[in-house]
């Protein structure tokens, strides 16, 4: 299984300074959260989908579906009971309610379609490198880089326990709360015992490779902002500015509900 | 090279500084109370080709780490002694100094590759050494070129394959340009042409750049261009000598639980003197052929007779596979077109290299998979309306990593865990955990804690856990992988008995002497297809054939083809073999 979320493809997007694309993930966050009216949100989103798609990186969605669906419904619907509203729809829901639901699921959705976008075109390393040059220290960006890459890594070797587990008769999605956590300790333990014990080989053969050997460190990637960069770096601007503008003239917002 | 001979063979002259010089080495973890070193002395020379072997827990892995100060900066533990990496004791620097001096490759690849791509994976040492941008794109592609991996720059490490991943480690770890390398067994995960890959590599290395080589390595077949083989054991070395006098001495190397070359031991036991010993297949065939000998071809047709009644006495058909193909989500056809049926009291040996689909093919006999076409049958019932819950009590999987299973604190509650699951009584389980340990030969273990016991009987205690469950059919994933050779004979001994005992056995593999001394049927996997299935008699006769699949018969087996008599081991080829002095 592939223990990374980057996909490989020569598209306008991936030939961005990581640099750039991080800015644009911050100017995406921004956006998202900037308005609470859905139709607004909606705007952000489909802007955003749009950008993935342009980058060939939708794909990767399909890997979190069905986290992206559940979050979404679930805050939808607690929004729906906890909030309150003015104008009754059905039952104890208010219209105002719903739509705030929608709204504050659409920023969550929003904010992780963006980040896998952003961990679908740029490199690991280029993520690296991109944090040095913003002026991180090295070992920090470094340890940035490998908690990312830990994460899926982690899942794969999940998944090869799973099936061990399994094969000796486990079954996971039977009984209560409880009783499903309890039936997860023979995949956790195995896990932690795995993931520890790679994390041990890794750090020898960082060490091995000379890392931090040298006060100085060089760098295989070559970084250069282009005009490409130059121009989106502008029109990102210009959009956060008119979005900006626009919110504190008073758009995007969603009345009457109250919390 | 005659200057190396000459430098390597002078003892304490000085001409020229040894490239690592060890001097009464102990080392003791924190924590344990045997040493893992216990007064080491070696001395290397620089461009020699140093092979250690010796069994598991002899503190080969040790010796690797403290070469470039792993030990005593990295892990914590006790020291004694020195070692020099070229005059310069490793106690006086940091691990990252000494990494330009020694490389050092471990077993585990798959932990120590974690780059995007190749290019980056290789870059990463250079980099950390400041060295300049265009030096390090020179390096990159020489490095590449060196370990075969050329034109792979831009893949990503985890779509090689086993063999490519392990070359690409080493070349990572060339790109420093280090004067000393070591490689802790380098080959335990590959399979038989993907080892020899990386021997070659490694032989290349010395000839042309005079890298002064320390393999770790358990297969003696692998240890042939050696200069000398030092073998351990408990701490200590036993054996310094030079490696075809090493490999001659067939009685030391049972004593040290390593496995004699196949060829040198039937000479052996033939009554050849240790000095007249040959070693390869080649060798043996003109010694065999100098010496007259013959072999008696009414005996070798009392193997095949052998065979053939064997084959009689299974039972009906378990699992029946038809047209099976699968296609993971990604779009990697992983299987084709495959047929197969494995009888009741089978022994089968499912082969092929890294990535062939043999073990895609295997997790369709429990349903842990299921097919995208064609149908997989156990007892007559497909593996899909079954369900994996009930096929479990049908077909047991051991996998090949006893730590991705093994979770309590004690060996009898891990192995009770299938039978309880299963809502078995208290007495019944407890019945089935005694009747699993004793098949392992685990009586007494009861109490103690899994992750105490070494590789091989944490092996056992997945198998003992599996076993519990009485399944009809046992299906172990790689089961001698990383254990030495005691471990693994004594493994298969008690699959064999298994299988005796009435079990059908389905052995996932590419350790080709398993194969040939205990399977009774093999099927090669290639690229997802099944290419060759039958008695391993008739498959390991088909050399060329398996050397397309990446296979190779072990050294016996190659010998005996060449006198056109296929033979699975030493003591059938001294079954049929006669000094013919008519």
């Amino acid at each position: 299984m592939d223990p990374f979320l980057y996909l490989d493809r020569d598209t306008f997007v991936h030939r961005l300074d990581p640099r750039t694309k991080m800015f644009l993930l911050v100017g995406a966050f921004v956006l998202a959260f900037l308005f609470l009216n859905p139709l607004y949100g909606l705007v952000v989103l489909a802007a955003v989908l749009a950008f993935g798609a342009l980058a060939r990186s939708l794909s990767n969605l399909g890997r979190i579906r069905f986290i992206l669906v559940a979050i979404a419904l679930v805050t939808t619907a607690l929004w729906c009971i906890f909030a309150s509203g003015e104008t009754p729809l059905f039952l104890f829901v208010e219209l105002e309610a719903l739509l705030y639901g929608i709204g504050v699921a659409l920023r969550i959705s929003t904010t992780i379609i963006a980040g896998m976008i952003f961990l679908s075109t740029t490199r690991n390393e280029e993520i690296t490198t991109g944090l040095v040059k913003l002026g991180i220290p090295y070992r920090f960006a470094f340890a940035v880089s490998t908690a990312l890459r830990l994460v899926p890594a982690v899942a794969t070797t999940g998944a090869t326990i799973g099936q061990a587990q399994r094969s000796r008769g486990l079954d996971l999605d039977e009984g209560g709360v409880l009783e499903r956590v309890r039936k997860r300790v023979p995949l956790l333990i195995p896990v932690f015992v795995s993931t520890i014990r790679s994390t041990n080989i890794f750090s020898m053969a960082l060490e091995s490779k000379g890392f931090g050997a040298s006060p100085t460190r060089s760098y295989f990637l070559h970084l250069e902002m282009t005009r490409r960069d130059a121009i989106v770096l502008v029109v990102v601007a210009l959009l956060l500015a008119v979005a900006l503008y626009l919110r504190f003239a008073g758009y995007g917002g969603l009345e009457g509900v109250t919390r | 090279m005659v200057f190396r001979l000459f430098f390597g063979c002078g003892e304490g002259d000085d001409i020229a500084e040894p490239a690592i010089s060890i001097r009464g080495l102990a080392y003791r973890y924190r924590g344990q109370e045997k040493p893992a070193l216990d007064g080491v002395d070696l001395d290397v020379a620089e461009g020699e080709f140093v092979v250690v072997m010796g069994p598991s827990g002899a503190g080969k892995s040790t010796l690797c780490t403290t070469l470039n100060g792993l030990v005593p900066h990295f892990f914590r533990g006790r020291i004694d002694g020195e070692v020099e990496i070229r005059g310069r004791s490793t106690r006086d620097g940091k691990v990252g100094e000494f990494a330009r001096e020694v490389g050092l490759v471990f077993q585990d690849f798959e932990a120590q590759l974690f780059s995007t791509n190749v290019a980056l994976e290789v870059a990463f040492g250079p980099e950390n050494f400041s060295v300049e941008r265009g030096e390090m794109k020179r390096r990159v592609e020489g490095v590449l070129g060196r370990v075969r991996l050329e034109g792979f720059e831009g893949r990503q490490p985890a779509t090689l394959s086993g063999g490519q991943k392990q070359r690409l480690a080493i070349a990572s770890v060339l790109a420093i340009e280090p004067r000393i390398l070591c490689l802790d067994e380098p080959t335990t995960d590959l399979d038989p042409v993907g080892k020899l890959g990386v021997f070659e590599i490694a032989s290349e290395l010395k000839e042309r750049d005079d890298v002064t080589l320390i393999v770790v390595e358990h297969e003696t077949e692998e240890t042939l261009e050696a200069d000398r083989i030092v073998i351990l054991r408990e701490g200590r070395v036993v054996t310094d000598r030079p490696a075809r006098e090493v490999l001659r001495d067939v009685e030391l190397l049972q004593e040290s639980r390593i496995m004699p070359l196949g060829v040198a031991r039937f000479f052996h036991e033939m009554g050849l003197w240790q000095g007249q010993l040959p070693l390869t297949p080649a060798e043996g065939l003109r010694e065999f052929r100098q010496r007259g000998w013959q072999i008696d071809a009414g005996r070798h047709r009392e193997l095949v007779a052998e065979d053939a009644e064997r084959e009689e006495g299974y039972g009906e058909a378990l699992i029946e596979v038809e047209g099976l193909s699968h296609r993971y989500p990604n779009g990697v056809v992983a299987l084709e077109g495959v047929d197969l049926a494995v009888r009741r009291g089978e022994f089968l040996a499912v082969l092929g290299q890294n990535g062939s689909g043999k073990t895609t093919l295997v997790k369709h006999f429990n349903g842990l998979l299921e097919p995208t076409e064609g149908s997989v049958r156990v007892e007559g019932k497909t593996t899909t309306e079954q369900g994996i819950r009930t096929l479990g009590q049908t077909v047991g999987y051991v996998f090949q990593n006893p730590d991705h299973q093994i979770f309590s604190d004690t060996v009898s509650d891990e192995v009770a865990f299938g039978p309880k699951i299963r809502g078995l009584e208290e007495a019944e389980v407890e019945e089935r955990v005694k009747e699993a340990l004793a098949a392992v030969g685990l009586t007494g273990y009861e109490e103690e804690d899994p992750f105490g016991l070494t590789k091989g009987e944490r092996q056992r205690v997945a198998v003992a856990s599996v076993l519990a469950v009485r399944p009809e059919v046992l299906i172990l994933d790689e089961p001698t992988t990383g254990l030495d050779y005691a471990e693994q004979r004594s493994m298969m001994d008690l699959v064999r008995r298994l299988n005796e005992s009435g079990s059908t056995i389905i052995v996932v593999t590419h350790t080709m002497w398993v194969v040939a001394e205990y399977a009774h049927r093999a099927a090669v996997v290639r690229d997802g297809r099944v290419v060759l299935s039958g008695v391993v008699r008739e498959v390991f006769a088909e050399e060329e054939r398996l050397r397309d699949a990446s296979l190779r018969p072990p050294h016996i087996v190659s010998l005996g083809n060449a006198l056109g008599h296929t033979v699975l081991s030493v003591d059938e080829m001294l079954r049929v073999a006669g000094k013919g002095e008519r």
